[in-house]
């Protein structure tokens, strides 16, 4: 059933939807949504911004984290959720998305560990994680490992294991070298008196 | 012999690889990042829901709150008057219906005639925005006559009358399968030892981050396209094609960048049929994105299962007789169930030779979302049951076990006892690795109270020897294109969902053409662009999709080599002009004829298989059950590591996922067949805090069959971690837990237990020492 | 996704009109980090046509300060500048821990100390959409009139989950709301009710703008304890706090409170006979026994109720022993 194409094509929102004044990695954007749009829809629907990813929707998994400071304020500022943060109440903040993380000269040292390490299988969860990495560097340049799990441990990633991401994160710092253990040879091995059965099947 | 463990030190490997004498850094077994590793870390890559076309519908559904119901009329017409709605669409619209395999077509986009789970599919609206489409979905009407149903596959089995689903035969059963090879009762009979008990594996769910996604555009000539977040776009075609009763050719599908799928996006899903369907009906494109609550109701998850599991070992510690009876949870639709029936007993019969061995598995139909293929598809679960019964029965006879385990060791280049043929086995090497890195021999039973570890093996396929579908053509195909720049293009049908496929690729074709891997572009999972690849299922993209590009540039390179040159780009000008036409090939993988001479004996036949051991350490709170796993050292034979960072990935990623499963994954059902906590706050999955250390060790066995020896590196690694962790956590308290997961009441409960025998057993003691 | 009804969002500057303009719109509802309102509000829990966002007071209720000997928090800190404080690690380290363990690092950068006190009942039968709830048949806090967890119950049960309730209760701290009416101190053990549908004393019109820790806390000896499946970003299964003022090696006060049971925190009672006991290891003992006594965990949350009670006592006693420096 298709609805009658006579009917006045509608609204989506209510007329008066205000302008919404946002700072997003560095820019000034005026974007008209409802009150009620949060945060990532306005950046991921508004701006076209679709690094910041949703996973949950509620707060649950960190996919979505950005970096928020209050305007004016120095640094990057500390990674927040957009998904649960009000776009309206996010006017006061300078947000930084992982769009914003490379610069001119290329990507940021913990987007290039995440890459070069293995950290990125499907990626999904990384814009997130990457941006709780970089806030931690910006305060902790040096962290510990157990810093390094606190500090993610409120982003879920699926595919990793994260022991990887904590590599990632360790050589973004200059800890350490990537990964290089190499693999082990195996013996050739005899067969052993293995063999196959006589079947007996069970004819339903 | 001696062996030294590897190091981890500082350092980039050569690359070279002993197998094929590579000299190239990035080549095959280099740790070439990720191609697709640049996009993914700047954010400029799009997954599904990323892309956004002018005059785009949000389409959403409405689903049933029964868990089992005859639907009598179904009544859009308030949604459809809603403002900012656009199109409607029910059942009836697109009755026909498919499934992942093409004996147990049972699922339809929208149902017509019954629900048959709560969260099933009933209706559909596209609107203007998501918002309008979730409230006009609430003003439909639905008239359901509710009918009793069946929650577990007990209930499923003692009440045919109830049918879930009417593509079963015989009452709820999916399938069932039964298989004897050898004299099984008269093995167990001789046998010197005994582990006869019952366990139960939980269901879990894949819980990829990314939720399901599909956007579909139709153009003025009606040819449509598909963007869909699956691992299989060929089936995708398939199935959607023969629904909405379009041509195959005028259907495309395309996977974008893929947020993780663990064998969750391996079905055709509502989303597909129904962002197609409404995008004919409208004109507009439509995109249709699952909620969170919405991908744990589409599941195809983990199978809960129940087995009866019998191990026999002979005098001298050799396993006698395997006798495994499962029953099957499946939820309300077949999904891949048929082989999930087979899968739970035919790939049990490796790392370890078999005298004789008997399973008997049910799939059930039951009214719960549906189960299907999670990471280690069916044999995650009786692999569990079995290698805890291995250390049970070896006990009694007084072996360690990981004595019981080398004992056993089937060898390489042999029969299992259910006719599969395997080639390479690296498992003795495996158990050496990961005995040396625990430091088994030193520290076992020094560990202090509390603390224990445990052992366990496993054996995966890589890749079905046949395709879901019975035919002749190759079951991967690749095409490579040589540009006179000297840029090399890859068109592959395979699905990059994460593992990296892509970048192997781009290893392959540096690897076979001398190129730099920086120079290939990789075409991936375009209907219209790329040869089939079936799909990302069964763990068959490295070794089959591998095979295919090997040999497409193997046929370039020869021609490169006859036109000579000094640079790549000369050498690719020089044969294009000796060619007389644009430089080109194709490779394919092709099915070769595997599997035992009996019905279902090609069922868990493959290629090849691997291998995997890990030892597990835990710590018990003897008070309270709670208990923790502070590393799992993992070794897995891979055939070839044909980028050692990316199995390592695989490697760390599956142990995660096992432990989690042992740990804290379950899907919980109330009375009614709701599914408690459809969100990622109520289903648990570990976050970085909650994840042991884990220590990955690649074995390479150099398979004959494999691409440069590879085989699978993706399922297997994650068998052994549930059964390590229990039987670690035995040695740390003598208690043995059969039911995940291993939650601490559970194990609290089991100590108490241990407790009341130790303190009858020491009462017994003193009474008798009265007596004397 | 999930997308949020219709709202005004409105902006005070000050507390003041704030909590007018939380008077002037009936239903009108607290915006502070937002962590726990706009799931709630995604998940189609409240009618809320307003919200009131605080951002905007945060430089008049975010200071850390001592007043009369008291120390008083605003309620716009955010847990983790809480949690990562180092006076309050050093002189309150019981609050400090509950803190850092509350949800994961953004949330507790996001969440604030008022809103963790407001937090909303939680009940695996009530945090959840719209279209889970029908298929239930809903429940006694919203739009039902069943009750999941206790058959034939008629008062909600949704269990109190902040974490740092049970440690303030242990302080004996009090709040100030603030409302067009004027202000009112309120001692926390009188702030909670035992109704999961609203479990404050907190008026529609009021809003929760200090927390007042009395004098000499700091020398109580004091521990919190979180139960939890997941180890980050996760409700309590179960917490409690402990704080003990130990006068030459005997217990002179003692508080003990649980929460995660039911709508309100539980403060065990009946500990006086304690008094001037010994600070040490029989009286952890004693205080898990009382503890036991008097805490009926329920199904409102979905860890095992029986095993959540049959553990307290070990998790009161190490929390107590570790209070008193002795595990």
């Amino acid at each position: 059933m298709l609805a009658r194409l006579e009917r006045p094509p509608p609204l989506p929102y209510a007329p008066g939807v205000p302008l919404l004044r946002l700072c997003v990695n560095g820019e000034t954007h005026e974007v008209a949504a409802p009150p009620q749009r949060t945060l990532l829809e306005a950046l991921r629907y508004d701006l076209g911004l679709t690094g910041s990813k949703q996973g949950c929707d509620k707060g649950d998994c960190g996919a979505c984290t950005v970096l928020a400071k209050a305007l004016g304020a120095p640094g990057r500022g500390e990674a927040i959720l957009a998904c649960i943060t009000l776009a309206a109440d996010a006017q006061d903040l300078a947000v930084t998305t992982i769009e914003g993380l490379a610069g001119p000269s290329g990507l940021d040292p913990v987007q290039r560990a995440f890459a070069d390490c293995g950290a990125l299988q499907c990626g999904f969860c990384q814009p997130g994680m990457m941006l709780s990495a970089r806030a931690l560097l910006d305060k902790n340049p040096q962290p510990k490992l157990a810093q390094i799990q606190a500090a993610l441990s409120g982003n879920l990633c699926r595919c990793t294991g994260y022991t990887k991401i904590y590599e990632a994160v360790e050589v973004a710092a200059g800890l350490r070298m990537p990964s290089s253990r190499a693999p082990v040879q195996s013996e050739r091995a005899a067969a052993s008196d293995s063999k196959a059965q006589t079947v007996k099947e069970f004819a339903p | 012999m001696s062996m030294k463990l590897p190091s981890d030190g500082a350092g980039f490997p050569s690359g070279e690889s002993a197998l094929s004498g590579a000299r190239s850094t990035e080549g095959i077994g280099a740790r070439l990042p990720k191609s697709d590793g640049g996009v993914k870390a700047d954010g400029s890559g799009l997954y599904a829901d990323d892309l956004s076309f002018p005059r785009m519908l949000h389409a959403k559904f409405l689903r049933s709150p029964h868990a089992h119901a005859r639907i009598r009329n179904v009544d859009v017409s308030k949604a459809l008057a809603h403002p900012g709605v656009v199109a409607t669409l029910v059942g009836s619209e697109l009755p026909a219906r498919y499934g992942v395999i093409p004996w147990t077509h049972d699922e339809q986009a929208l149902a017509t005639d019954k629900v048959r789970f709560i969260g099933d599919e009933v209706a559909c609206v596209a609107a203007l925005d998501e918002r309008t489409a979730e409230e006009a979905c609430r003003l439909i009407e639905v008239d359901y006559e509710v009918l009793p149903k069946v929650l577990t596959p007990e209930d499923a089995l003692a009440h045919p009358e109830v049918k879930v689903n009417e593509k079963a035969k015989d009452g709820n059963i999916t399938k069932h399968v039964h298989l004897e090879f050898g004299p099984v009762d008269e093995a167990i009979a001789k046998a010197a030892s005994i582990a006869r008990q019952t366990y139960r594996y939980a269901g879990s769910t894949h819980a990829p981050i990314e939720p399901h996604c599909a956007v579909a555009r139709v153009d003025a000539d009606g040819n449509l396209t598909l963007w869909s977040s699956t691992q299989i776009p060929h089936y995708v075609q398939r199935e959607v094609s023969r629904v909405l009763g379009i041509p195959q050719s005028k259907l495309r599908v395309i996977q974008p960048l893929l947020g993780g799928a663990f064998g969750g996006k391996s079905d055709p899903f509502s989303l597909e049929f129904c962002a197609c369907k409404l995008a004919l009906k409208t004109g507009r494109p439509v995109k249709i994105l699952f909620t969170r609550e919405e991908v744990f109701y589409a599941h195809r998850g983990r199978h809960p299962m129940t087995m009866d599991v019998t191990v026999a070992l002979d005098g001298d510690g050799r396993i006698a007789a395997v006798d495994d009876k499962i029953l099957i949870d499946g939820g309300a639709y077949a999904s891949f169930g048929m082989i999930t029936a087979y899968y739970a007993g035919q790939l049990l019969t490796g790392p370890y030779r078999f005298g004789t061995y008997r399973f008997d598995s049910f799939r059930m139909y039951t009214n719960k979302p549906p189960c299907g293929p999670k990471r280690g598809h069916g044999s995650v679960q009786p692999r569990f049951a079995f290698e805890v019964a291995l250390d049970e029965a070896g006990e009694k006879l007084g072996l360690d076990p990981m004595e019981v385990r080398r004992r056993n060791f089937i060898g390489e280049e042999v029969d299992t006892v259910n006719g599969q043929r395997i080639t390479s086995n690296g498992f003795l090497k495996c158990l050496e690795l990961v005995e040396q890195a625990s430091g088994w021999k030193e520290r076992r039973g020094k560990l202090g109270r509390g603390r224990g570890l445990g052992v366990a093996g496993s054996m995966y396929i890589s890749g079905t020897a046949y395709p879901v579908y019975p035919n002749e053509m190759p079951q991967s195909g690749v095409l490579v294109k040589l540009d006179r720049s000297g840029r090399v293009t890859v068109y592959s049908g395979a699905s990059d969902i994460g593992q990296g496929v892509n970048t192997l690729l781009c290893q392959i074709a540096a690897e076979e053409l001398g190129c730099d891997a920086r120079n290939v572009t990789v075409v991936a999972a375009d209907t219209d662009l790329t040869p089939v690849d079936l799909g990302a299922y069964s763990s068959r993209v490295t070794f089959m999709n591998g095979q295919a590009a090997r040999e497409a540039c193997q046929k370039l390179a020869e021609k490169l080599r006859a036109a000579g040159g000094s640079t790549f780009a000369e050498a690719c000008q020089k044969a294009e002009a000796a060619e007389g036409a644009p430089l080109a090939a194709t490779g394919g993988y092709r099915t070769v004829k595997l599997g035992g001479n009996y019905r279902g004996g090609t069922i868990g036949a493959s290629p090849a298989y691997s291998f995997t051991a890990h030892v597990a350490e835990v710590e018990v709170d003897e008070e309270t059950g709670i208990w923790r796993v502070h590393r799992i050292w993992a070794a897995h034979d891979c055939g070839k590591a044909l980028n050692p960072t990316l199995v390592e990935g695989q490697i760390e990623g599956s142990v995660y996922m096992g432990a989690a499963e042992a740990h804290m994954e379950e899907m919980v059902y109330d009375q009614r067949g709701l599914l408690f906590g459809p969100s990622l706050l109520d289903y648990r999955i570990p976050t970085t805090v909650d994840t042991p250390a884990l220590d990955a060790y690649i074995v390479e066995s150099n398979d004959k069959n494999g691409p440069y020896g590879a085989k699978e590196a993706g399922e297997g690694p994650l068998h052994p971690a549930i059964p390590a962790i229990a039987n670690a956590i035995y040695d740390a308290c003598g208690i043995r837990i059969r039911e995940l997961p291993f939650y601490p009441q559970r194990v609290l409960k089991l100590l108490r237990e241990r407790d009341a025998r130790r303190d009858a057993l020491a009462a017994q003691e003193k009474g008798q020492g009265r007596v004397a | 996704m999930m997308t949020l009804p219709s709202v005004e969002v409105l902006r005070p500057r000050t507390v003041a009109e704030a909590v007018e303009a939380l008077a002037a719109h009936q239903g009108a509802r607290v915006l502070a980090g937002g962590t726990d309102i706009v799931p709630n509000l995604k998940y189609g829990m409240y009618e809320t046509q307003h919200l009131v966002a605080l951002r905007g007071l945060s430089s008049e209720l975010r200071y850390l300060r001592e007043e009369q000997g008291e120390l008083r928090i605003g309620a716009l800190c955010t847990i983790d500048e809480l949690a990562e404080n180092s006076l309050l690690r050093e002189k309150l380290p019981a609050l400090a821990e509950a803190c850092a363990g509350i949800a994961g690092p953004q949330l507790r950068r996001m969440g604030t100390l008022g809103g963790n006190l407001c937090l909303d009942t939680r009940c695996v039968y009530i945090n959840q959409s719209h279209f889970w709830r029908s298929a239930l048949g809903f429940c006694l806090k919203k739009d039902g009139t069943v009750c999941h967890v206790v058959a034939g119950g008629k008062r909600c049960v949704a269990a109190a989950s902040n974490d740092s309730a049970p440690v303030l209760l242990s302080y004996d701290a009090s709040v100030k709301l603030v409302s067009p009416r004027g202000e009112r101190v309120v001692k926390l053990r009188d702030f909670y009710l035992a109704d999961g549908v609203h479990n404050t004393v907190v008026e529609r019109d009021e809003l929760l703008v200090e927390v007042r820790i009395p004098r000499g806390t700091s020398s109580l000896k004091q521990a919190f304890y979180k139960l939890r499946t997941r180890a980050a970003i996760d409700f309590p299964a179960l917490n409690l706090a402990v704080a003990i003022r130990v006068s030459s090696g005997r217990a002179e006060s003692i508080a003990l409170s649980v929460s995660a049971l039911a709508a309100r925190p539980a403060i065990i009672k009946g500990l006086d006979d304690l008094i001037g006991k010994p600070a040490d290891a029989r009286l952890a003992e004693e205080l898990g026994r009382r503890a036991h006594k008097q805490c009926k965990p329920l199904t409102n949350i979905g860890t095992d109720p029986e095993w959540r009670r049959d553990i307290l006592p070990v998790l009161v006693r190490r929390t107590t022993l570790r209070a008193l420096g002795l595990s």
